[in-house]
């Protein structure tokens, strides 16, 4: 990596013209070489082409097979151009070359890994970690032993005690490390990798790597860039693209593309194993999103009134008038409205108390640090480790909640509720747990609000004989406006994407008793990998995203409206 | 935690139990044994349960509801009874810890469990081997280490990228990275399942790892960051000669210290807490492909019965994210806090 992005300013002092003029008869036979080489890249793209559609029982499935044919063939044009170019001498040969050699030396190392079966002996390295888990530890203590020391020789540079402390802490991690070779037994790692190295497709990726990583390297020096006659703006935009190139491509794999794959597959009836894989246009949307409302002439009709395939969602009595709403897919249609109810209860019991408790804390009292580190906990503690212990408060016949209501009195011993199991509390038990782990977080954004108000504004109201219910409304709430309005969106988006409380709490299934925890993302995991049914289920997450985005965007238009107008930045 | 009290019965730890009859605490000593039960001849409500062994056929035979049983003799508290025997089952061998002599025979379930509150250290190690937590918490681990380096070297590269260096389309490109902070992840799952699974990583760690060295969010962060230096730091270097690479690692990286502390917070408890993903991924019956999160709600789900390991198990999981946040807060805090504001 270092070797690939070290230099660029083409044009530094004149001074140097004199070797460079030497140099660049070694340049010349090194520029015929790399000609060479892309005319020997653009066989091997031909090959690779073909090797990435070859049939039988090596064929690829179908991503990396067009991804790599798509690579190959642009790389058999680029390297063309490129062998051409460099002959040529041609100003945009110097991008090309090293744009189709970068991504070449990228996707080899990455088949190489893959050949060697390294992406698989990561979960062995799992393993070797839980073998070898006291010597990590001692690693673990010796390099943060070095860091420690690093910092104490930053405040005193000259000192001899910290570079000694931070010799020792390398000794001790580097006896570790070898302590930690030996317990791990990487035997069956290395045996493995020189199975691999007699493969000749094995050992053409390493040559693949080796060559256009040089080949990179060579068209990247300064001397090439002269050659060539780069700008100093084609250098800096060239750099610029290196540097940001390992995090572009992750976007690119893992955000973008399966942004659109998702829209695309939304238009398919697909499933998990793609045997069925048929376009059927906006089919998906529509009968996620299909209602059906009745009249009817007697009370808790059921889907005779209805249109062909749609089951009764509720039935609904006004003013004597008989209604029955009906949905194609009413799974999603309950999750849905159990996500409004959730987050019309979820969002205010996680905002409000946090809004009261700020402006208590607020206030310059000692102590104040350890409240804000207690009501941050529950927002790092990781939900399924508190949904564990808070399913086991809510437990009907062991449960702390109902012990607790049996000693005040409010219940029968023995005869309390069961929170998770009735239909009726169910919601409420998860409303409870998810408000009690994001209103701590709340609480710290407040408090971030409050050092905001000036301070004026409350000697005034001092002054003026207010009393603390009113300084709390008239000063303190609307003051905090804009923090609330941040607190409610980002709460709703977290609510709206209810799962994991719902996994660990909802008994006796997942979304249970009776459909009374169904959320839509568990609708859409229930879809996509109990029913396999992905193409629809994509349509459910985009109908969720959309939702979701509605109060995303409000929020940035918000933010934006701000930043225009001067507001708090 | 209810737990029963283990005591050491010739060294070895054995749960507790107490008779209603008797004011003396009871060891288990042996479970799942053969448990003849007999019904006396002159009470057949009462039954009396007894080692399969016991008891001596007389020879007699008695009919009750028209079946014919063998009467047998059986000793109790000292006397001979005539009995039969009703059925067959599996209970446990009891033996008071006052009195060695005194040995009982009964259903497990029929009998009090004693139920005392004390620490009890053992849970640790029994969740961590016992439970295969071990394992799960060392995938946990690594994963971790290597998602949090991941995310800090890409994004320190990206986040530099777009502060400090000119290419063309940089501000589109920034604002689509901005942009997906808005993506929720649940989009992405079915697309990226589709992906792990042609790519052959499914049930594979490589899954929970490698599409996570990357973060938007961390790359804007960074960016932020290196904006707020004063370029002029950086002009002087470059006069010097030095390359963009070292001036990066060099001068921007350690002023940028809190930011990295910050990225690295965030992306430890991301990737130490996650669920939702690996239980997508590692979703086949391979426990050592298993990941914290999921092996606790394995342990801990709906069917539990072992409260006290559930616990240990939780608290392991809990424990290092709540660490480090202790550590980081300043850190952590202060940026949740201005991101409230901006």
């Amino acid at each position: 990596m270092s070797d690939t992005i070290t230099t660029d300013t083409a044009d530094s002092a004149d001074a140097e013209a004199e070797p460079r003029n030497a140099l660049g008869t070694g340049l010349g036979r090194q520029l015929k070489l790399l000609s060479l080489w892309h005319l020997v890249g653009a066989a091997v793209s031909v090959v690779g082409i073909l090797l990435a559609r070859r049939g039988g029982d090596i064929e690829l499935p179908w991503m990396p097979r067009y991804a790599l044919q798509g690579f190959f063939s642009f790389a058999f044009v680029a390297h063309m151009a490129s062998a051409y170019g460099i002959g040529a001498r041609a100003r945009w040969v110097r991008p090309l070359s090293l744009a189709v050699n970068y991504l070449l030396t990228l996707v080899a190392a990455a088949a190489t890994l893959h050949l060697f079966n390294a992406f698989r002996a990561l979960g062995d390295l799992g393993e070797g970690l839980y073998k070898a888990f006291i010597p990590f530890g001692v690693i673990c203590v010796g390099l943060l032993w070095v860091l420690l020391s690093g910092q104490m020789l930053t405040n005193r540079p000259t000192a001899v005690g910290p570079q000694r402390l931070r010799t020792a802490g390398w000794s001790v991690a580097g006896l570790a490390s070898v302590w930690f070779v030996l317990k791990a037994d990487p035997s069956g790692l290395i045996l493995s990798i020189g199975d691999s190295l007699t493969r000749p497709l094995a050992l053409g990726a390493i040559a693949l790597t080796v060559g256009a990583a040089l080949a990179t390297r060579l068209m990247w020096s300064r001397a090439a860039a002269k050659h060539f006659g780069s700008t100093r703006a084609t250098d800096e935009a060239l750099s610029g693209l290196a540097f940001l190139s390992p995090n572009l491509l992750g976007f690119l794999i893992f955000f973008a593309f399966p942004l659109l794959f998702s829209l695309w597959v939304s238009f398919f009836d697909w499933d998990t194993t793609n045997t069925t894989r048929d376009f059927i246009g906006l089919e998906n949307y529509i009968r996620a999103l299909s209602i059906d409302f009745a009249h009817s002439s007697q009370s808790n009709s059921g889907t005779e009134v209805l249109k062909g395939g749609y089951q009764v969602l509720a039935n609904l009595d006004w003013f004597g008038q008989h209604w029955v709403i009906g949905a194609r897919d009413v799974e999603f249609w309950l999750s849905l409205k159990n996500i409004m109810v959730f987050l019309l209860l979820a969002v205010p019991l996680a905002v409000l108390p946090a809004l009261v408790l700020s402006s208590v804390l607020a206030s310059k009292l000692p102590g104040m640090k350890i409240f804000r580190t207690i009501y941050f906990i529950p927002s790092v503690a990781g939900v399924i480790g508190v949904a564990i212990v808070w399913g086991q408060m809510f437990d009907a016949t062991i449960g702390w909640i109902n012990y607790l209501l049996d000693l005040l009195g409010v219940s029968e011993a023995g005869q309390g509720q069961g929170w998770l199991t009735q239909p009726d509390t169910a919601l409420l038990a998860m409303v409870i747990v998810f408000a009690w782990m994001s209103f701590g977080f709340n609480t710290v954004l407040y408090l971030a609000g409050h050092q905001a108000i000036p301070k004026e504004l409350y000697e005034a109201a001092e002054i003026d004989g207010a009393n603390t219910w009113q300084i709390f409304r008239r000063i303190t709430v609307p003051q905090l406006r804009n923090t609330t309005f941040y607190v409610v969106i980002t709460t709703s988006i977290l609510a709206l994407q209810l799962f994991d409380i719902v996994w660990i709490l909802a008994r006796p299934i997942a979304g249970g008793p009776n459909f009374a925890t169904q959320t839509p993302v568990l609708t859409l995991y229930q879809e996509a990998f109990t029913n396999n049914r992905q193409g629809y289920a994509s349509s459910l997450a985009w109908v969720l995203f959309i939702i979701i985005f509605s109060f995303t965007s409000f929020q940035f238009r918000r933010q934006r409206d701000e930043a225009t107008s001067g507001g708090v930045s | 935690m209810l737990l029963p009290d283990d005591v050491d019965v010739s060294d070895e730890s054995l749960p507790l139990f107490t008779f209603p009859d008797s004011s003396t605490r009871f060891a288990l000593v042996d479970n799942d044994i053969s448990v003849a039960e007999f019904r006396p001849l002159d009470d057949i409500d009462r039954i009396i349960r007894l080692d399969v062994s016991s008891g001596d056929k007389t020879g007699d035979v008695v009919t009750i509801d028209g079946d014919e049983e063998d009467v047998f003799a059986i000793e109790v508290d000292g006397t001979t009874i005539e009995a039969y025997r009703s059925r067959l089952t599996s209970g446990g061998r009891f033996v008071s810890l006052d009195d060695p002599a005194d040995e009982r025979v009964e259903l497990v379930n029929l009998v009090e469990p004693v139920q005392q509150f004390g620490p009890r250290l053992e849970n640790f190690e029994e969740v961590l081997i016992d439970k295969n937590l071990g394992r799960s918490l060392t995938n946990t681990v690594l994963v971790t280490i290597v998602v949090v380096s991941g995310q800090i070297v890409t994004s320190i590269l990206g986040g530099y990228a777009f502060a400090r260096i000119k290419f063309k389309g940089r501000g589109p490109l920034f604002l689509l990275y901005l942009g997906s902070v808005m993506v929720p992840f649940v989009v992405l799952i079915i697309p990226l399942f589709q992906l792990m699974l042609q790519v052959g990583w499914l049930d594979n760690l490589s899954a929970l790892i490698i599409p996570f060295m990357f973060s938007a969010y961390g790359t804007f962060l960074m960016r932020q960051f290196f904006i707020s230096i004063p370029v002029e730091i950086e002009e002087a270097a470059l006069l010097d000669n030095a390359s963009r690479w070292k001036i990066l690692w060099r001068i921007m990286v350690p002023l940028a210290r809190p930011a990295i502390a910050t990225l690295a917070t965030f992306g430890f408890l991301y990737a130490w807490n996650s669920f939702f993903w690996p239980l997508v991924i590692i979703n086949s019956g391979n426990p050592d492909g298993r990941v914290l999160s999921l092996a606790l709600s394995t342990l801990g789900g709906r069917s539990s019965t072992d409260l006290n390991l559930v616990f240990a198990g939780a608290m392991i999981a809990m424990t290092p994210p709540i660490l480090v946040f202790l550590f980081a807060q300043r850190y952590f805090v202060e940026n949740s806090a201005s991101s409230g504001l901006k």
